[in-house]
């Protein structure tokens, strides 16, 4: 791989130049619009379904799915494809359960439907809670992936790989608010899928356009022989397995960054457009990563191992590289770095909604704060969430083991943000303390799982865990219960008849859409006819 | 800019002018909720069930995963797989269905009968301007 730093530099900046470039501009457009905290939070809630679809494909595909399935089926065959079929099926635990009533229900974050009925301190706080800790972990992983990519891609140092990221990610939300950062997610997904299909077709052509000959030719190239089509190779505990399908499956639909998208259209009809628009895309590309994965090791078999580095993330490129050579090998870098930039703004603006709308505005002010205090806080709070991250990933450098991280976010996701919306939205006895403990149980198991497990547990890569019988990976199977079981037990042990009385009106509005938010026709180019008007708040706030 | 106070700042503004008590009692609104459990509930069971037996049999049969399916290079397990793409789009596209032709023209009479139930401000407009209901005390600050 470092022979790859002197040769694809300058191609390769100029590729990530383009990159920042056209969403710089788009930033700029944006930022001449984003006035009111519906503008800043929910894009006006003027995206179409379709916009939308490409929005919440371009803000669920990290780097993970574009490099890192193609290299674990690179490495390790069938059991990488597992990961593409959990993070596909897990939108329709979205589509039937959460999208139209998140839509109906909430205004900027997912706090919104969680709080709707309870008492509005202890369920803000649990909300933020579950927000900010999956956002935590994702957003680390994300950045110091994006460190070691581009280290690696480009020959820019690592630190300032990291820093520069961030300092992007920070411009487009500050600037542009939710309207930047979908179209960044936008331009992105449309970058991946064209990405994905050019060397899809690439790897069809070289394999002489048989399909199955990409696993014959694959099982060829591999030492495992047989066993490379079959799952065990990198899952070997058959209980972690099924663990790990628990948390993708209902992980997604806990996913702040990504329940907040349903906030950007007009209607309950628009989200669940949206959420066929983006299993279309996510559905194509994951069936793609088999021709990515597979095609990786057909064409570069056993000599493509090294290039490939331990977790497989740099199989892509080294096989952009063999295909096209450093032009080729460049864009796909781009690609790759345009995918982390679009997930990692949308996981801050969504953190910058629990930190400015619920824990500022709600905890802090008792709701008596302007919309436009809110907005300052928000962008204050995207710059310093966007510092704290750089620090993290620059002390803790390449080195940092996060492996785990993406996994424990999904885990808290749905352990502790997905009992608890759903119940709120279901079940008319919940209540706050039945949130609040189903939110802390979901949390701390996750956490503590996941430290006591064998990926962290005395070191990286470690045989046994902390405890010689827990050997799981993925804490999902005994994390969701405990989520689930604690709300159950708080809301037993609390009787709240508020929350009780107000869940006709949360029932009836999350269901049919009556009272829901409208928006502002907030668009990319210009407002709608027939909007809202917003004259009275359309001085512009300017960037912090 | 105005110092307007932030609508949203106590989160998902409440509409007290509804009877949201009548209308969940209605029988339009009851009609909806019976028609989208018939079809929510089957499909999420289905799916769950398609998708935990690919994955158990991932984890606790490997050996049947690999074998070969019709032609040699494709394994049951693939095809296994593969299915849960076509299961989730097809899921997705008959709920897409069902909601454009029953669940939509159902919600749009509950909404209708709420109208009538309205103590005030429903003028027939299908989304409510919020300038309502700002200065009404918000039911999270009561608890």
């Amino acid at each position: 791989m470092t022979t790859y730093i002197a040769a694809v530099n300058e191609t390769a900046l100029v590729v990530f130049a383009i990159v920042v470039g056209v969403t710089m501009v788009v930033t700029y457009f944006a930022s001449k619009r984003v006035s009111t905290a519906t503008d800043f939070w929910a894009a006006g809630r003027g995206l179409t379904g379709p916009q939308n679809g490409f929005a919440i494909a371009g803000d669920y595909m990290s780097a993970a799915s574009f490099l890192g399935i193609a290299g674990l089926i690179f490495l390790f065959g069938f059991d990488g494809f597992l990961y593409s079929v959990g993070f596909l099926v897990a939108f329709l635990t979205v589509l039937f359960l959460l999208a139209e009533r998140m839509r109906n229900s909430g205004k900027y974050t997912i706090a919104d439907t969680l709080a709707y009925r309870m008492k509005r301190q202890p369920a803000r706080a649990a909300a933020a809670l579950g927000t900010l800790a999956v956002v935590a972990f994702y957003l680390i992983a994300q950045m110091v992936g994006a460190g070691v990519l581009i280290e690696g891609l480009v020959g820019i140092d690592f630190w300032l790989s990291v820093a520069l990221t961030g300092a992007f990610m920070v411009i487009y939300i500050v600037a542009g608010g939710m309207l930047a950062t979908s179209w960044v997610q936008i331009i992105k997904a449309f970058l991946l899928m064209t990405a994905a299909i050019v060397m899809t077709i690439w790897v069809l052509a070289e394999i002489g356009w048989n399909p199955l000959d990409l696993f014959r030719d694959a099982r060829a190239e591999s030492a495992e022989g047989e066993a490379y089509l079959k799952p065990g190779l990198f899952l070997d505990t058959p209980l972690d397995t099924v663990s790990l399908g628990l948390g993708l499956v209902l992980g997604t639909a806990g996913l702040p960054h990504i329940l907040m998208r349903f906030f950007t259209v007009p209607d309950a009809k628009a989200a669940r457009g949206s959420v066929m628009w983006a299993m279309a895309l996510i559905g194509a590309f994951y069936v793609m990563t088999t021709a990515l994965g597979f095609g990786a090791r057909a064409i570069l078999g056993q000599g493509g191992e090294e290039a490939a580095g331990p977790t497989g993330n740099n199989a892509l490129p080294t096989l952009a590289d063999e295909l096209g050579g450093e032009l080729f090998l460049a864009i796909i870098a781009g690609v790759a770095f345009a995918t982390i930039l679009a997930v990692v703004a949308g996981l801050v603006i969504s953190a910058s909604g629990a930190v400015a709308h619920d824990v500022w505005s709600n905890i802090v002010r008792h709701g008596r704060d302007s919309e436009r205090e809110e907005v300052w806080v928000a962008k204050i709070a995207a710059v310093s969430i966007g510092a704290i991250a750089i620090g993290i990933a620059i002390i803790g450098g390449e080195g940092l083991n996060v492996s785990f991280m993406v996994g424990l976010a999904f885990a808290v996701a749905a352990s502790a943000n997905f009992p608890a919306l759903l119940l709120a939205l279901t079940w008319r006895r919940f209540n706050t303390a039945g949130a609040v403990t189903g939110v802390l149980f979901g949390v701390i198991s996750s956490v503590a799982l996941v430290i006591i497990s064998p990926t962290v547990w005395p070191g990286p890569d470690s045989e046994g865990g902390l405890l010689s019988w827990y050997d799981l990976a993925n804490p999902g199977i005994i994390s969701i219960p405990l989520g689930f079981f604690g709300c159950w037990l708080g809301t037993m042990l609390a009787r709240e008849p508020a929350a009780e009385a107000k869940f006709d009106e949360l029932y009836v509005r999350s269901e049919t859409g009556l009272g829901a938010e409208g928006g502002t026709g907030l668009t990319l180019t210009g407002r709608r006819q027939g909007a809202r008007e917003v004259a009275a708040t359309t001085t512009t706030i300017p960037p912090v | 800019m105005t110092q307007t106070p932030a609508s949203g700042a106590d989160g998902a503004d409440h509409h007290p002018e509804f009877d949201w008590e009548a209308v969940e009692r209605s029988p339009e609104f009851r009609q909806l909720i019976k028609r989208k459990k018939a079809f929510v509930i089957p499909a999420t069971i289905f799916f769950l069930a398609w998708y935990f037996g690919f994955i158990i049999l991932a984890g606790y049969a490997p050996d049947f995963m690999g074998d070969e399916f019709l032609t040699d290079g494709l394994t049951v397990g693939y095809v296994l797989a593969l299915s849960q793409f076509v299961m989730t789009w097809v899921l997705g596209w008959l709920y897409l269905r069902k909601a454009d032709r029953e669940f939509d023209p159902l919600a749009a009479r509950a909404r209708e009968a709420a109208l009538g139930h309205a103590t005030g401000n429903g003028d027939g407009s299908r989304r409510f301007e919020r300038g309502s209901v700002e200065t009404t005390e918000h039911p999270e600050a009561r608890s």
